[in-house]
């Protein structure tokens, strides 16, 4: 199976994301949105994943359109479209990425390609394994204030104090424990996982980057 | 317990684990919340919902700052929050990444403009005038604000100043209050 390397899907990410931003084209949007599911599609993504997630944006898009529609200027037709398509184009260039990478292959290549330190690295991938806890700890803190008669607001600084300690706590223990397992900061470490990133994947974004400037500007597409 | 390093600049494992936690935190209790907005956004009155709940969104930014106190702690604390959101619950896929860089950016630049110096109510307020500007200023391209009637445009840049000034100013003074009292950190 063609498997780009996750940096390299980063950076395709973050390229093109940043040109569709300032590009006011539907078809350009269209083809976007086209090649990321292509790509989406030969990894063998979670159907029932990517069926949600339009599900879930149908929503936004719809009142992304609406909005220019009753409120825009100029060609509102052709602008409702425009930015109701772009949300699919940003929604499918993400998915190409979270749908077909693991966050800790992402943050392996990351590491070796794009000069992340080991802090970083090593320091996010051990929060990341927190997600489980941290989702049961805000049910613990919901339901202990419950417990009281109190309901904590998300516009009161309660809740939020309760996940700074909880926060405070853990990443204190995990990185006491990472320390007493070896892990020095600063220091060179020997990479037991080599992650290969063939030269001529570089090129990838850089064509596609240009190429998406160049067709903008020259044909200036629907 | 000590978890600011004295240095200003120098990151610690501990503080990229705690920025990533506090990230994690933010993107569950806002997950829990969100059904309001998509409530609202899925009418014309989106660009409404986009700027009043913008200020929960850039929360993480000024939060970061308050807390750790360094240069560069909000930029980062709202890049980790934009990841960790598009990682694990967004709909907003590739936006989400770039456009918590620019919310960072915006923060960034109202504690630059103290100097590093005043993490409380003037650095804050100098960083809520700040992101809304800049924020503002992206969303002119990346959500077709520009293309809205100016009357439209005003009422959304007010909007956005309220919001971020509630959650990332007045909420954020109020949280570091509760933490400086409860005498976890010691600067």
């Amino acid at each position: 199976m063609f498997k780009l390397n996750p940096t390299i899907l980063v950076a395709i990410m973050l390229g093109i994301g940043i040109e569709t931003s300032f590009v006011r084209s539907i078809i350009l949007n269209g083809v976007v949105v086209l090649i990321s599911s292509v790509y989406l599609l030969t990894q063998r993504p979670n159907f029932k994943l990517i069926g949600l997630m339009i599900l879930i944006s149908f929503p936004l898009a719809f009142g992304t359109w609406w909005s220019f529609i009753a409120f825009g200027t100029g060609d509102t037709h052709h602008l409702a479209l425009v930015y109701a398509t772009r949300l699919y184009a940003y929604l499918f260039l993400g998915a190409a990425v979270t749908l077909t990478v693991s966050v800790k292959d992402l943050l392996t290549s990351l590491n070796q390609h794009a000069k992340v330190s080991n802090t970083f690295t090593y320091g996010l991938l051990a929060a990341f394994n927190l997600v489980p806890r941290v989702r049961r700890q805000v049910q613990i803190i919901r339901y202990a204030g419950a417990l009281r008669g109190v309901t904590y607001r998300l516009w009161q600084p309660q809740i939020y104090f309760k996940a700074i300690l909880s926060a405070l706590h853990w990443s204190d223990d995990l990185a006491i424990a990472m320390t007493s397992h070896g892990f020095s900061e600063g220091f060179p470490r020997t990479q037991t996982v080599t992650d290969h990133l063939p030269r001529w994947q570089w090129l990838l974004p850089v064509v596609l980057v240009l190429l998406y400037l160049l067709v903008a500007i020259i044909f200036k597409p629907w | 317990m000590q978890t600011v390093n004295e240095s200003k600049t120098k990151w610690s494992l501990r503080d990229v684990i705690f920025l990533a936690i506090i990230a994690i935190f933010f993107g569950v209790i806002f997950e829990v919340w969100s059904v309001a907005y998509y409530a609202v956004a899925a009418t014309p009155l989106k660009p409404y919902a986009n700027d009043l709940t913008l200020g929960v969104w850039l929360m993480a930014a000024p939060l970061a700052g308050a807390i750790l106190q360094k240069v560069g702690s909000s930029l980062l604390g709202e890049i980790l929050a934009a990841a960790v959101e598009m990682m694990l619950f967004s709909s907003w896929g590739a936006a989400n990444l770039i456009s918590g860089f620019v919310q960072g950016v915006g923060t960034e630049l109202g504690f630059a403009a103290t100097g590093y110096k005043n993490w409380g109510k003037l650095g804050l307020t100098f960083s809520v005038i700040t992101t809304t500007i800049i924020t503002f200023i992206w969303d002119l391209f990346n959500s077709g604000y520009a293309d809205y009637k100016p009357s439209l445009m005003i009422t959304l840049f007010i909007i956005r100043l309220i919001s971020a000034g509630f959650f990332g100013g007045v909420l954020v003074y109020y949280i570091q209050k509760l933490v400086a009292k409860s005498g976890v950190l010691k600067h």
